[in-house]
């Protein structure tokens, strides 16, 4: 099977045409799920709410029952369970990388070792972010290492 | 958790034990000694025995610096203690202060040795994962 994915004119629609010869199960699943899936986030900054693109969003991090999104400068407020973003976002370029932080890896610079047998992750915006030893094998699972 | 901390066992112990076998070599070339076969057996439960501590506390998940560059003092201060018993224990040689130093730096060049390997095979998966990152998300 072949993916083929074409860049649109400036003023069309993204669209997603499927070419085959009977839809299966799996693919309307998949093609409902992703359909559905809600990649919306809110943040909370001070006083204001504030509509976030995930893409933009550099990490979550728990923190004394809270949930941040660290995004280039600023961090949001957001109103979810940590493992409820796991499961919304881990189709997408985020992983887990301790027990309170998930990692955009779009958002990752380049990986260090550490001498504790963790590696730290450089990200984008300047910030480093720790990859404990036991998210390292699933990380390294995820990019094919 | 657990699979990792078996995985972390694995790995210190056949550090350890090619560590001690280095410094089993050098010293009986240097002492001209015989010793007897039971000694491998020594070697081997020595090494489990003290990549013990060490997978323990590489599965610890402690964010904070300080409180783990304790936990690492700490930790090559009980193996120190840990491999002077099991020098007692098996009677390899007489416990006095300049073979309780020769022991502390045996100790030193085990540790490092184990911390470079693991140091140099952890480089290796990480430029592995960062040329797999580079390739999925090219610079724009």
């Amino acid at each position: 099977m072949k993916i083929i994915i074409e860049s649109p004119h400036p003023d069309e629609e993204d669209v997603i045409i499927v070419r085959c010869a009977s839809p299966d199960q799996q693919l309307i699943s998949m093609l409902l799920t992703f359909q559905n899936s809600n990649t919306e986030l809110i943040g909370y900054l001070d006083n204001k709410i504030v509509r976030l693109n995930y893409r933009d969003v550099y990490y979550f991090e728990a923190n004394e029952n809270r949930i941040f999104a660290y995004c280039h400068s600023d961090v949001y407020e957001i109103k979810y369970k940590l493992y409820e973003l796991e499961e919304q976002f881990s189709s997408l370029d985020f992983a887990r990388c301790s027990k309170s932080m998930i990692v955009n890896l779009e958002k990752i610079e380049y990986l260090s070792p550490l001498f504790s047998g963790k590696m730290e992750a450089h990200l984008k915006n300047g910030e480093n972010v720790v990859i404990s030893r036991q998210y390292i094998r699933s990380l390294k699972n995820r990019l094919g290492v | 958790m657990i699979k990792e901390f078996f995985s972390s066992l694995l790995h210190y112990f056949v550090n350890i034990t090619t560590a001690v076998l280095i410094v089993t070599a050098i010293y009986l070339t240097i002492s001209e000694q015989q010793m007897d076969s039971v000694i491998l057996w020594e070697i081997l439960l020595s090494g489990l025995i003290t990549a013990l501590p060490s997978a323990f506390l590489v599965c610890l998940d402690i964010r904070n610096g300080r409180i783990l560059l304790l936990l690492w003092i700490a930790h090559f201060l009980l193996i120190f203690i840990i491999t002077l018993l099991l020098i007692n224990i098996f009677g390899w040689y007489k416990i006095t202060a300049i073979s309780a130093m020769l022991t502390f730096l045996a100790v030193v060049f085990i540790y490092l040795f184990t911390c470079i390997v693991h140091y140099i095979v952890d480089m290796k998966h990480a430029a592995l994962m960062n040329k797999q990152l580079k390739q999925r998300y090219p610079k724009k």
